[in-house]
C-alpha cells in the first residue's frame, strides 16, 4: 500500500535566492507546501546594542549598513529622529537635496528589486543587467555628491555634509531623460510576458485584511489594495509640496507587487522633476549652521518615520540627557514584510517560494540587525 | 482615504490586446535591441542602449573629488612639517574606534608640543564614514582616492605615521577644489603650530630621518674642521706624504664620503617610491648609484695613489687633486639632487614628476661628471 508522508525540507541559509543568509523551514506534502517558518538571525550584528555605545552621530554610518541598498533612506529617517529629539530645524534648500536623494535611492531600488525578482524567476541576469546600469547611473551621482557608492553617509543632523557639486544638475537631468526610457522598457519587458504572467499570477497573494494585521508596509501592502505611504499619511520634510500619485493594486500577487514598483518608479521621477523646478529657489544652505553634531537631546523619546523605498521605516529613541542614546530601536520594513511569508506561501509549490520571498523585496541586513 | 496633491490608482493588471505568445516577442525584442545595440560604446547617459562597460583595470573612471577611501594625513611640501597637532578630536570621532595618536612632548621641558609622533589608523577596521576628515579643525586628515589596498593579512594594514604621510601638493593633484577651500586657514594654523614645534618634531618621518642626518653632518663639520690638522699630523709620518699628496687624499676621502651620501640619500627613496613610480625613482636611483660608483672610483683610483706617491711628480698629484675634488662636487650635486626625488616620490609618483625629472637629470649630470673626474685622473 502506497502512504505518503509530509517532509521538512530547509530552504537557506546559504542560498543564492534567498537575499542573504536567511533560512525557511518548510514543510512540503509533495510540491505543495503546507506550512513554511522564516528564520531570522543569521546576519545579527548587534546593531542596535551598538548603537547604544555610540554617540548620536557615530551611528549616521552604523544605519548606512542597516538596508545598505538604501543607505540615503536610512540616514533620512535616523536624522528625522535625532532633530526631532533634540529640536533641531534644517534648511529649506536641504530638505530638497535630502527628498532628491532619497526619491533616487527608491529608483535604484526597484530597478535592482525586479531585477533580483526576475533572477529569481529563471531569466537568469538579464532585467538584472539592465536594472544595474541605472542603477549605476545613479550611485554615480551619489559618489560625487556625498563620495561614496553605497555607505553614502550623507546626511548630518540639521542637513546634509555638503552641497551638491557643480556637475551634479546636469548629469542628473540627463538621467532624467534616460529614465522613463527605462521604466517603458522595462514594462514592455515584463508586463505582457506570458512566462512573467504564469509565474507571478496569483501566486503569493497576500489578502488585504491579513497584510493590515502583519503590519506589513510599503510597495507589499500597497500592492495588495491599501493606500497607506507614509509620505502622504503623514507627510515629512517637504513632500507635502509635491504632486504624486500612489500606486495600489488590486489583488495583492505576485503580478501587482511588481506593477506597484514599476509605477512608484514613475511617481518618483514626477517628484524628482518637481524638486528641480524649487531646488533653485529654495532657502538656505545645506546644512543649518547653528545645528551641532555632538548632540546631547533633551530627556525624552522619540520615533520618526519614512517611507522607504521597502516600506515604512522608523526609529525609535530615547534619550537620557547624554550623548549617547538610551535605547535605539529600528523598525525595518524588510522584517516585517517577510512575517507573513508563511500566509503567502502556504498552498503553493516549492518553485514560488523563491519567487513570493523576491517580490517582498527584503534586505537581510536590515532583517536581522 | 484621503490623498493631498495626487490620486490613488489602481493598477490596470492587463492591457488584454495582445494575442497569446506577443508578449513574450514584445519582450524578446527588447532584450535583441540591447544585444544589436552593444556593439558600439556608449557613454552618454541620455541613452539606455549601448555599452557602457568601463574595462576596469585598464580603463578607469574619473573619481569625483568628494570620494572617500581611506584616511591619510598631510604635510606640508615646503616645511615638511605636519598640519596634524595630535588634538584627538579625530580619535574621539572615529566610530569603529581605529584611530591612535600619541602626543608629543618637547625632550628639554617635557611639555605637549602641537604634533603628534605617533598616528596609527587600522585601514582593516576603518569604515570609511570621513567623519575623522570632518572634524580635523587643521585639515590635516583627509581621505585618500586610491581604493586598491587588497593585501594578504591584516597587520599590514596597520598603517603607521610614515605609511600615512602625504604631501599637500599630492591631495591638491586628486581634490583641488576642497583644498582651496580650506588652504587659507589650514595654512594660517600650520604657521602657528610651527613655531611651537621644537627640533625635527613634527615634520613627516620620510623627511625627519635626513633632517637629523643633514643636521648632525653639518654640526660635526664645524667642529671637525680646527683639528682637522690633528689627524692629518700622526699620518704624515706613515707615509712621506708631500702636502700635494695630503691634499688628494683628503679630496678623495671627500668625494667617497660625498658619493656615499647621494647614495645614501637616494636609497630610502627607494622603497616608498619603487611602488608609485617605478620608472622614474628607479632611474633616478640608478643614476646616483653610478655617481657614487663614478665617485668612489675616483676616490679609490686617488686613493691607492697615496702609497706610490713618492713616486708622482707634484704634477700628477695636482691633476690627481683636481680630479678627485670634481668628483666630490658633482657626488655633491647629486647628493643634494636626491633627497628632491625622495620627498615627493614617498606621497605619490604624480605629486611632482618635475621636480623628479630634475633630479634624475641632475644625477645623471653628476654621475658624467665624475666619470669624466675618474677617467682624468687616470689618464694622468
Amino acid at each position: 500500500m502506497i502512504k505518503t508522508e509530509e517532509l521538512q525540507i530547509n530552504i537557506g541559509p546559504q542560498h543564492p535566492s534567498t537575499h542573504g543568509v536567511f533560512r525557511m523551514l518548510v514543510t512540503v506534502d509533495g510540491e505543495t507546501i503546507t506550512d513554511l517558518k522564516p528564520v531570522f538571525g543569521y546576519l545579527h550584528r548587534n546593531h542596535e546594542q551598538i548603537a547604544e555605545v555610540n554617540t548620536y552621530l557615530q551611528n549616521m554610518p552604523y544605519t548606512d549598513r542597516l538596508d545598505y541598498f538604501n543607505s540615503m533612506a536610512n540616514n533620512h529617517a535616523y536624522a528625522i529622529a535625532v532633530e526631532k529629539l533634540a529640536g533641531i530645524e534644517v534648511p529649506e534648500r536641504a530638505e530638497y537635496i535630502r527628498v532628491l536623494m532619497v526619491e533616487l535611492t527608491r529608483v535604484l531600488n526597484h530597478a535592482g528589486a525586479l531585477g533580483f525578482l526576475i533572477n529569481d524567476m529563471g531569466a537568469w541576469q538579464t532585467q538584472l543587467a539592465f536594472g544595474m546600469r541605472e542603477r549605476e547611473k545613479i550611485l554615480d551621482l551619489f559618489e560625487s555628491a556625498s563620495g561614496a557608492r553605497l555607505m553614502c553617509n550623507y546626511f548630518r543632523f540639521g542637513g546634509v555634509v555638503r552641497d551638491l557639486p557643480d556637475d551634479f544638475m546636469p548629469r542628473l537631468k540627463d538621467l532624467l531623460v534616460a529614465m522613463p526610457a527605462f521604466i517603458d522598457e522595462l514594462e514592455r519587458l515584463l508586463r505582457e510576458n506570458e512566462i512573467l504572467l504564469q509565474r507571478s499570477e496569483g501566486i503569493g497573494i497576500l489578502p488585504r485584511d491579513l497584510a493590515i494585521a502583519y503590519s506589513v508596509t510599503g510597495p507589499v501592502l500597497r500592492a495588495s489594495g491599501v493606500a497607506y505611504d507614509v509620505r502622504k499619511a503623514e507627510p515629512y520634510s517637504v513632500y507635502d509640496r509635491f504632486d504624486f500619485d500612489v500606486p495600489v493594486g488590486s489583488v495583492g500577487d505576485v503580478y501587482d507587487r511588481i506593477l506597484v514598483r514599476i509605477e512608484e518608479m514613475r511617481q518618483s521621477k514626477r517628484i524628482i522633476e518637481q524638486i528641480i523646478e524649487q531646488l533653485p529657489d529654495a532657502q538656505g544652505g545645506h546644512i543649518n549652521p547653528k545645528a551641532r553634531q555632538n548632540v546631547r537631546p533633551p530627556v525624552g523619546d522619540v520615533y520618526a518615520r519614512v517611507e522607504s523605498p521597502k516600506g515604512e521605516l522608523g526609529f525609535y529613541l530615547v534619550s537620557d540627557g547624554s550623548t549617547k542614546p538610551y535605547r535605539y530601536k529600528v523598525r525595518a520594513p524588510s522584517f516585517i514584510n517577510l512575517t507573513p511569508l508563511g500566509d503567502m506561501c502556504r498552498g503553493y509549490k516549492v518553485a514560488d517560494v523563491v519567487v513570493i520571498l523576491g517580490s517582498i523585496d527584503i534586505v537581510m541586513g536590515e532583517v536581522d540587525r | 482615504m484621503d490623498i493631498q496633491r495626487g490620486n490613488i490608482i489602481v493598477m490596470d493588471r492587463r492591457t488584454g490586446k495582445l494575442r497569446a505568445g506577443q508578449g513574450l516577442l514584445q519582450g524578446l525584442k527588447v532584450v535583441w535591441d540591447h544585444w544589436a545595440a552593444s556593439f558600439r560604446k556608449n557613454e552618454n547617459f541620455t541613452q539606455i542602449r549601448g555599452n557602457f562597460t568601463v574595462e576596469y583595470p585598464d580603463e578607469r573612471l574619473q573619481l569625483p573629488q568628494a570620494y572617500r577611501n581611506m584616511p591619510v594625513l598631510l604635510y606640508d611640501d615646503e616645511s615638511g612639517h605636519e598640519l596634524c597637532t595630535g588634538c584627538y578630536q579625530c580619535q574621539r570621532i572615529c566610530p569603529p574606534q581605529v584611530i591612535h595618536i600619541t602626543q608629543a612632548k618637547d625632550p628639554v621641558t617635557g611639555k605637549m608640543v602641537p604634533a603628534a609622533t605617533e598616528f596609527i589608523i587600522e585601514y582593516d577596521a576603518c569604515m570609511s564614514c570621513g567623519f575623522c576628515a570632518e572634524v580635523c579643525p587643521f585639515d590635516s586628515i583627509k581621505m585618500d582616492h586610491v581604493f586598491e589596498l587588497s593585501t594578504a593579512d591584516h597587520d599590514s594594514l596597520t598603517m603607521r605615521k610614515a605609511q600615512l604621510n602625504r604631501p599637500i601638493s599630492y591631495y591638491t593633484s586628486i581634490a583641488p577644489d576642497l583644498w582651496e577651500g580650506v588652504k587659507a586657514g589650514a595654512m594660517k594654523k600650520l604657521q602657528g603650530n610651527i613655531k611651537r614645534r621644537p627640533g625635527v618634531i613634527g615634520m613627516a618621518p620620510s623627511l625627519t630621518e635626513k633632517i637629523k642626518a643633514r643636521r648632525q653632518e653639518l654640526a660635526e663639520a664645524a667642529a671637525a674642521a680646527p683639528p682637522a690638522a690633528a689627524p692629518a699630523a700622526p699620518a704624515a709620518p706613515a707615509g712621506k706624504l708631500t702636502p700635494e699628496e695630503k691634499a688628494a687624499k683628503l679630496a678623495a676621502m671627500k668625494a667617497a664620503n660625498a658619493a656615499k651620501k647621494a647614495g645614501g640619500e637616494a636609497a630610502p627613496a627607494e622603497a616608498p617610491a619603487a611602488e608609485l613610480s617605478p620608472a622614474d625613482a628607479k632611474a633616478a636611483k640608478l643614476a646616483a648609484i653610478k655617481a657614487a660608483n663614478a665617485a668612489k672610483k675616483a676616490g679609490g683610483e686617488a686613493a691607492p695613489a697615496e702609497a706610490p706617491a713618492a713616486e708622482l711628480s707634484p704634477a700628477d698629484a695636482k691633476a690627481a687633486k683636481l680630479a678627485a675634488i670634481k668628483a666630490a662636487n658633482a657626488a655633491k650635486k647629486a647628493a643634494e639632487a636626491a633627497p628632491a626625488v625622495a620627498a615627493p616620490t614617498t606621497g605619490n609618483g604624480t605629486a611632482a614628476p618635475t621636480d623628479e625629472k630634475a633630479a634624475r637629470l641632475a644625477a645623471i649630470k653628476a654621475a658624467n661628471a665624475a666619470k669624466k673626474a675618474a677617467e682624468q685622473g687616470n689618464n694622468e
